[in-house]
């Protein structure tokens, strides 16, 4: 390690001893021991890293690990419980965001940082306004941030306030704005999340070009492609505590996402089911058209588990929305058909009278009140079956809220704590809990694992697959294909509004799919 | 990947007229100030025609729109923040009459401005330090202060010392330029300055557009709400010493309609109740449509309920206006029109 003397004598040293070692250069930035707790939980538990100039550090770790605490703590923004950073073999002082910069830690956040009624000059030197005798020095202001964002490669009005930009761009003004302060380290927090593949490629290109220059990039994403594209090592945490470190060539992808989740999900990833007891058609679809949605024919039965594939913008949104009556339809109809008895889908009411349970793809915004608990979340669709003479009856509530709540794993199983609190998976989690308890016979997924970490995922598409063998009819839309691949009987593949393309699951594998999806090859329906 | 570059918002045209004309378009579009700029041409108009008499007798115009423009600039710091000060009428009152209860008038003036940013002061303490939503905080302070200026006063206006003073003060300085008007200058445009060119001032923008994110780069968000509240009771004093010495009296009640006028006036002139948009040049040109309103209303023999009901309109009108409400509206009726037309 080296540390100098007089830091030594004060600081402990880093717990694992694989940091910092000998094949790599001294480090410039060191989290020692560091814990975090928030109230009663534990979110970082004694974890160490440590990473050097011209290093790209992968993080990685489920929703909850503890990473964006942890670069927090980092970056000076909290201070930690015990343990310390040390930049350059000097401790800072816990949680001053200002010595952290002055030190040369800057942290791009995960949700934009960005004042958006601001100029993108003056939100690059937020904070770090060059001013004489109080009054800002304008010209220097826009040099430099004109300055910063010539070194990312990125043209832009400086005078443009923020809320006029596209959320792409807005991710590189962020950018923009910590290179702009000289940074030693650079840490970066799923700044890819709101990105196109073209326009990440051009970030990691940026990144493995800024670390050329010597710049110690920490990386946080859930995407481990781009981990296993730019890094030179990763660390990964699991619940709060350090699970390893190490070099990107002495590990696979595969066994990354073993350390990430502690367990062999490969195996629980292919247990498909087997011999699906499919029924009756449930839903149907004739001659359906709507705006995006072009003469679609759909049958999903009971029992089936129907999934819709094509690229984002093909219109499988709008289909299902159409269908359901959630959207305004030009022709065509839909039925469901329960206990034998066939009916038209006249609204979306009727859906979901008839049975229909829809989840959408903004869970947050559709799906959630998000700073209501569990309990009440899980119960709003189903209040009228809980009550007696419109008289809530807050036991068979609870009683109902902690039985949905076992079935789909919450963790940790609190129904009063305020969904808010809990993570991605654990959200969606809610939203399925919710629609479960009305025994739906139809079940509408929209994107159902988006930003959701690889355990809730799997325990997600086990849910899926559990309401299917309990005779429900299913229907997912999915951008990902192995989960489309997973989980379905059936693959529609939607293009341009219209089905080009229907695979079982023996015939569909990511290539065919994707021949179809972008309209290389059209097969036909069996 | 150069492509994946964005380009310039703006595409580049050849012709240098419309370069001109989109840069002018570029810069119209990034103010906040629209809305009011429309507002006051139309009642200047229409009380030119209507009522001239509103522009000869204008010491009578201007001194509304100072009286109702100062606390409502004060008022600008404040909710370019996202905190709201409902306590600056009270302000007024009370700094009113603590000015009027001294022998001195000079000593009377500093106590007066002193208890201002006394109160700006216990205003950001609850809101900052104890936690307090700043509504219910100065809401709070609204019914003490109010109180206090009754009690102090002996719920009765109290007359000034010296009445000399106060009819010196309402003599004109500057050409037809009152004090009163030159001090309403003067804070204009100082806080102009003081939120578009000085470094703490416009950190307020930040402070209120994206409070975490203000943190975050290491801006003082603390020391920036107690200046702001500093700010806007400081001014609201100031205006309790200038109402105090125009009338030689200081009025316990005094400022009660001049509140919600004041929150008004800001609105219309484009600045967001969230904080963080808009401009005191925004708010002058509201307070401005506001006072020529009021006086040319009540020139043509209105009652006064009616002219409330008048401000009522042109307060939705502006929010109605605003290009974000525009927004969200045109998407409600689009769903709506969506939800009626189904199968």
């Amino acid at each position: 390690m080296n540390v100098p003397d007089r830091d030594a004598a004060v600081g402990s040293q880093p717990a694992d001893d694989r940091v910092g070692g000998d094949d790599h250069p001294a480090p410039i930035i060191e989290g020692r021991n560091i814990v975090k707790r928030f109230g009663g939980a534990v979110a970082v538990d004694d974890v160490s890293i440590a990473v050097s100039p011209g290093e790209i550090h992968g993080l990685l770790g489920e929703n909850g690990a503890g990473k964006s605490t942890l670069m927090r703590v980092l970056a000076g923004v909290l201070a930690p419980n015990e343990g310390a950073v040390w930049v350059e073999g000097r401790k800072l002082d816990p949680g001053d965001t200002r010595a952290a910069l002055d030190a040369g830690v800057s942290l791009v956040h995960q949700e934009l940082s960005l004042v958006p009624e601001m100029t993108v000059a003056e939100n690059i030197l937020l904070g770090s306004t060059p001013s004489r005798s109080g009054f800002i020095n304008t010209r220097e202001q826009k040099r430099i941030a004109a300055e910063a964002l010539e070194e990312i490669g990125v043209s832009v009005d400086l005078d443009e306030p923020i809320a006029r930009l596209s959320v792409a761009l807005r991710q590189f003004v962020e950018i923009a704005r910590a290179i702009a302060r000289k940074p030693q380290v650079l840490i970066l927090d799923e700044p890819t999340a709101t990105l196109t593949p073209a326009e990440t490629t051009y970030l990691l290109d940026m990144l493995q070009r800024l670390a050329g220059r010597g710049l110690a990039i920490i990386y946080i994403s859930h995407r481990i492609p781009e981990i296993f594209a730019i890094c030179n090592r990763v660390t990964v945490l699991r619940d709060g505590r350090h699970v390893t470190t190490v070099d990107i060539e002495d590990t696979t992808p595969e066994g990354v996402v073993e350390f990430m989740v502690g367990r062999d999900l490969q195996l629980e990833l292919e247990t498909h089911r087997v011999d699906p007891d499919i029924g009756e058609v449930v839903l149907s679809a004739r001659g359906l058209r709507a705006p995006g949605v072009n003469d679609i024919d759909l049958d999903v039965r009971a029992g089936e588990i129907v999934g819709l594939g094509g690229l984002v913008g093909a219109g499988r949104t709008e289909l299902v929305r159409a269908m359901i009556g959630a959207d305004i339809r030009t022709a065509g109809e839909t039925t469901i058909t329960r206990d034998g008895i066939t009916k038209r889908i006249a609204s979306y009411r009727s859906a979901v009278a008839g049975g229909v349970a829809y989840i959408p793809e903004e869970r947050r915004t559709d799906g959630l009140a998000l700073s209501m608990p569990v309990v009440d979340n899980i119960t709003l669709p189903n209040r009228h079956a809980l009550s007696r003479a419109h008289v809530l009856q807050s036991r068979k509530i609870v009683d109902f809220a902690k039985h949905l709540a076992e079935v789909v794993n919450l963790r940790p199983p609190e129904i009063h704590r305020n969904v808010g609190q809990y993570s991605g998976g654990n959200q969606q989690k809610v939203v399925l809990a919710k629609w479960l308890g009305r025994e739906p016979e139809v079940i509408i997924l929209d994107e159902p694992t988006r930003g959701v970490d690889v355990g809730a995922k799997a325990e997600i598409h086990r849910l899926i697959r559990e309401l299917a063998d309990n005779g429900a009819a299913v229907l997912v839309v999915s951008s990902d294909l192995p989960e489309l691949l997973e989980l379905s009987d059936t693959i529609h593949v939607v293009r341009d509004g219209r089905i080009v393309g229907t695979l079982l699951r023996d015939q569909a594998d990511e290539t065919s799919v994707m021949a179809l999806a972008s309209g290389q090859t059209k097969v036909d329906a069996p | 990947m150069t492509d994946t570059q964005t380009q310039p918002q703006h595409a580049e045209t050849d012709d240098a007229r419309s370069d001109l004309i989109s840069r002018v378009r570029t810069i119209l579009g990034r103010r906040t100030e629209g809305r009011a700029v429309a507002l006051l041409s139309v009642v200047v108009v229409i009380t030119a025609i209507t009522e001239p008499i509103v522009f000869t007798s204008y010491e009578v115009t201007l001194g509304r729109i100072a009286l109702i423009g100062l606390v409502a600039l004060g008022l600008t710091a404040v909710i370019l923040m996202g905190e709201l000060d409902l306590a600056v009428a009270s302000t007024l009152a009370v700094s009113g009459v603590i000015m009027a209860s001294f022998e001195s008038i000079t000593i009377g003036i500093l106590a007066a401005l002193g208890t201002g940013l006394l109160i700006g002061v216990v205003n950001a303490f609850f809101v900052i330090v104890v936690g307090i939503n700043s509504f219910i905080a100065t809401l709070g302070m609204l019914f003490f202060l109010r109180g206090a200026a009754f009690v102090i006063s002996g719920e009765a206006p109290v007359r000034l010392a010296n009445v000399d003073a106060g009819i010196a003060f309402g003599r004109p300085l500057i050409g037809p330029l009152s004090p009163r008007m030159l001090i309403f200058i003067a804070a204009f445009v100082m806080l102009h300055i003081f939120l578009t060119r000085v470094r703490a001032g416009r950190e307020f923008y930040a402070v209120g557009g994206n409070r975490e994110a203000a943190h975050d780069a290491g801006i003082p968000v603390t020391r920036r709400v107690f200046t702001g509240f500093m700010i806007s009771g400081f001014v609201a004093s100031l205006a309790g010493v200038i109402n105090t010495l125009e009338r030689t009296a200081a009025d316990p009640t005094a400022g009660s309609a001049v509140l919600l006028a004041s929150f008004a006036a800001a609105i219309i002139g484009g600045v967001l109740l969230n904080g963080g948009r808009g401009s005191v040049f925004g708010t002058l040109l509201g307070a401005s449509s506001l006072g020529l309103l009021q006086v040319a209303l009540t020139l043509s023999g209105v009652q006064v309920d009616v002219q409330n009901i008048v401000i009522g309109s042109v307060l939705l009108l502006a929010v109605i206006t605003d290009p974000s409400s525009l927004r969200a509206a045109a998407g409600s009726m689009r769903a709506l029109v969506r939800s009626r037309s189904g199968p």
